[in-house]
């Protein structure tokens, strides 16, 4: 029994690994711009298709298309921010959810109409290989999934806290007027931030590709664990969202393997608790949201 | 006739509360809606017009919470599920008549929202959405968790026992009739609403909360207030769908993409106005059946892809929606050609 529910146990951190990858550019945004793009989960899904179609048509390998995948997310986030994103910057929080949702709402429907409700899903030498440490199983998918994950929050740490851009959007996180003031340029930090939050969940798609399918409303499935995620380990704040996502890992896989019909159920009441309790997230100091990027 | 004087006192109470060109415009739809219903006999079109009255109740229902109160619930599907369920279970397990099962749906929705309301309205913003989303996913993976009792994913299909009693009727047109009534009576609340104290408070609670606060509105109670009676409308709506589709499924019932689409109704047509949930689902509601009755499984979602684009276009263009700038439009155009004789000093006389 110890080693089944260890099983579960890495199961769940390394499942936790990809929740935190979706999570870091959504919260990125999320403290940056204090807007929550719900359409988030449908730039994984198109992540996905763009590592999916790269494989099948050209033979590319999931993790040798991550570049090309991360590029174009980039552009896509700078594209989405410029027409979607920077007009609603200043309208009231009903109308950017609005907005995003309507985004979400197109993105997932063209998706339906071009590629189909169908499950398309790529097997590589990798995505069905499993090596064993001890008792332990680990699929080796997952555990490139989990590592990346971790090397790109480092990475982007340090980018954080290293290079100019990165002080600029600290920065701007923590008091725009502020920012502004010191001659920083706002707008073009707003384009970046959300360009870079968009290149994130890229990693994340082509990461996925080799270990779910993809569909036109698996954003959907990712995005409300990213949420739960994000709001866990407090809104804006990067550590936290790594952290939380290791738990929503752990829940989901404990709640898997014990009520694995309620599974998503127990993650979404744990979120309510959270919500309700401590709305800044269970690292979130008071007032976090307000703060921005820790 | 002395009854009818009194009658008439009341009368003017509610008069006070409803501007009487409103009350025209509700009697001039009723009308056209049954005159259409009694004249026209080709189904499809009446289901279309069904669909409408439907839609503009329910993203009516939804406005009071989301367009008045301001809080932005994306989990009105529970609320509509609930009602659905409520009177569908107790109609086939119990025989209980669905116009009994509807309000009895209506009582168990207005109690989950106010289970809902009370700990969730704290929270501002996207907070409060997450949460409205999170309450309805749980609902959904409940009921497909109580199967035996739900028939989970597999749905349940309402007997075609037709009798006005069941809430089941052989001719198409007289869903219009009850359709109609379910829109009168959530337009009539909301200019209820709109032009009572309830109404007034929750302007100034959605323009600033705090303020709302500081000058003593109690701005969680009456936010609870709004959203218990937008529930149990909303409870109202799933019954009426339940008896008019014959098949109610968890998937659709209480998914997010249907409390989307009724925010999305009410904020092209005029978040926070009485007739934007309405003209919202007048404008939206054909083009999604047309396309679906024209294009069929060919090119499913084609409908959901113009939603979204014109979603994201009336936000960011006509943030206040189609009705309040058509209003605006209205005023600015007719309002000066009336104002310039009267400013001129040389009249046309």
């Amino acid at each position: 029994m110890g080693a089944i529910l260890a099983q579960v146990a890495v199961s769940g951190i390394l499942l936790g690994g990809v929740y935190a990858l979706i999570s870091i550019g959504l919260t990125l945004i999320f403290g940056v711009l204090r807007v929550i793009n719900f359409a988030h989960g449908e730039f994984l899904m198109i992540a996905m298709y763009a590592s999916f179609w790269l494989f099948s048509l050209y033979g590319v390998d999931p993790y040798g298309s991550i570049v090309l995948v991360v590029a174009l997310l980039f552009v896509v986030g700078l594209i989405v921010q410029f027409l979607v994103i920077r007009p609603i910057l200043k309208a009231s929080a009903s109308m950017q959810i609005a907005a995003t949702v309507g985004l979400s709402t197109l993105l997932q429907n063209l998706a339906l109409v071009t590629m189909t409700a169908n499950y398309r899903s790529v097997n590589t030498p990798l995505s069905k290989a499993v090596i064993s440490a001890g008792p332990l199983l680990l699929g080796v998918s997952r555990l490139v999934a989990f590592l990346v994950a971790l090397a790109i929050t480092g990475l982007l740490f340090l980018f954080l806290q290293r290079t100019y851009l990165g002080k600029a959007i600290r920065c701007t996180a923590q008091d725009r007027t502020a920012a502004l003031l010191m001659g920083i340029n706002i707008d073009r930090v707003y384009l970046l931030t959300f360009a870079i939050g968009s290149a994130l969940v890229g990693v994340a798609g082509a990461l996925l590709m080799p270990l779910y399918p993809v569909f036109p409303t698996v954003g959907t499935y990712f995005v409300l664990a990213a949420f739960v995620v994000v709001v866990l380990g407090g809104l804006g704040n990067l550590t936290g969202a790594l952290l939380g996502g290791f738990i929503i890992g752990l829940v989901e896989a404990f709640s898997g393997f014990y009520v694995p019909e309620l599974k998503e159920a127990v993650y979404f009441v744990v979120f309510i608790i959270v919500l309700l309790i401590r709305p800044t997230g269970l690292f979130g100091v008071v007032g976090a949201e307000e703060v921005g990027l820790k | 006739m002395s009854v009818t004087i009194r009658s008439e006192g009341s009368m003017f109470s509610a008069y006070r509360f409803i501007p009487r060109s409103s009350l025209y415009v509700l009697a001039g739809l009723a009308v056209l809606g049954a005159v259409i219903a009694f004249t026209v006999k080709d189904k499809f079109y009446l289901h279309v017009l069904i669909m409408m009255l439907f839609y503009a109740s329910i993203s009516s229902a939804w406005n009071i919470v989301g367009g008045f109160a301001g809080q932005l619930s994306l989990g009105h599907a529970a609320f509509f599920g609930i009602g659905a369920y409520t009177s569908t279970l107790l109609f086939i397990n119990l025989g209980v008549s669905p116009w009994i099962g509807m309000v009895i749906g209506g009582a168990l929705a207005t109690l989950v929202a106010g289970a809902i309301g009370y700990p969730s309205f704290r929270l501002r913003g996207p907070f409060f959405t997450l949460v409205t989303i999170a309450f309805a996913e749980v609902l959904r993976i409940l009921t497909l968790y109580a199967h035996d009792f739900t028939k989970g994913s597999i749905g349940i299909s309402v007997p075609f026992r037709p009798a006005v009693g069941n809430f089941i009727f052989r001719q198409v047109s007289a869903y219009v009739y009850v359709a109609l009534a379910f829109l009168a009576i959530t337009v009539l609340v909301s200019l209820w609403i709109e032009n009572s104290r309830l109404g007034y408070y929750l302007a100034a609670i959605r323009e600033d909360e705090d303020a709302a606060q500081a000058l003593g509105i109690d701005a969680a109670r009456y936010k609870l207030v709004a959203v218990l009676i937008s529930g149990f409308l909303t409870a109202l709506g799933g019954t009426f769908y339940a008896q008019y589709i014959f098949y109610i499924e968890p998937f659709q019932t209480f998914s997010l993409d249907f409390s989307v689409l009724l925010a999305m109704m009410a904020i092209i047509g005029g978040l926070g106005t009485v007739w934007g949930p309405v003209a919202g689902a007048f404008l939206v509601t054909p083009l999604q059946e047309l396309l679906q009755a024209q294009l069929g499984g060919e090119l499913q979602g084609l409908h959901l892809v113009v939603y979204g684009t014109v979603l994201i276009v009336v936000v960011i263009l006509l943030p206040q929606g189609i009705i309040p700038s058509i209003a605006a439009w209205g005023k600015r155009t007719f309002g000066q050609r009336e104002a310039r004789p009267a400013a001129s000093p040389k009249g046309d006389a």
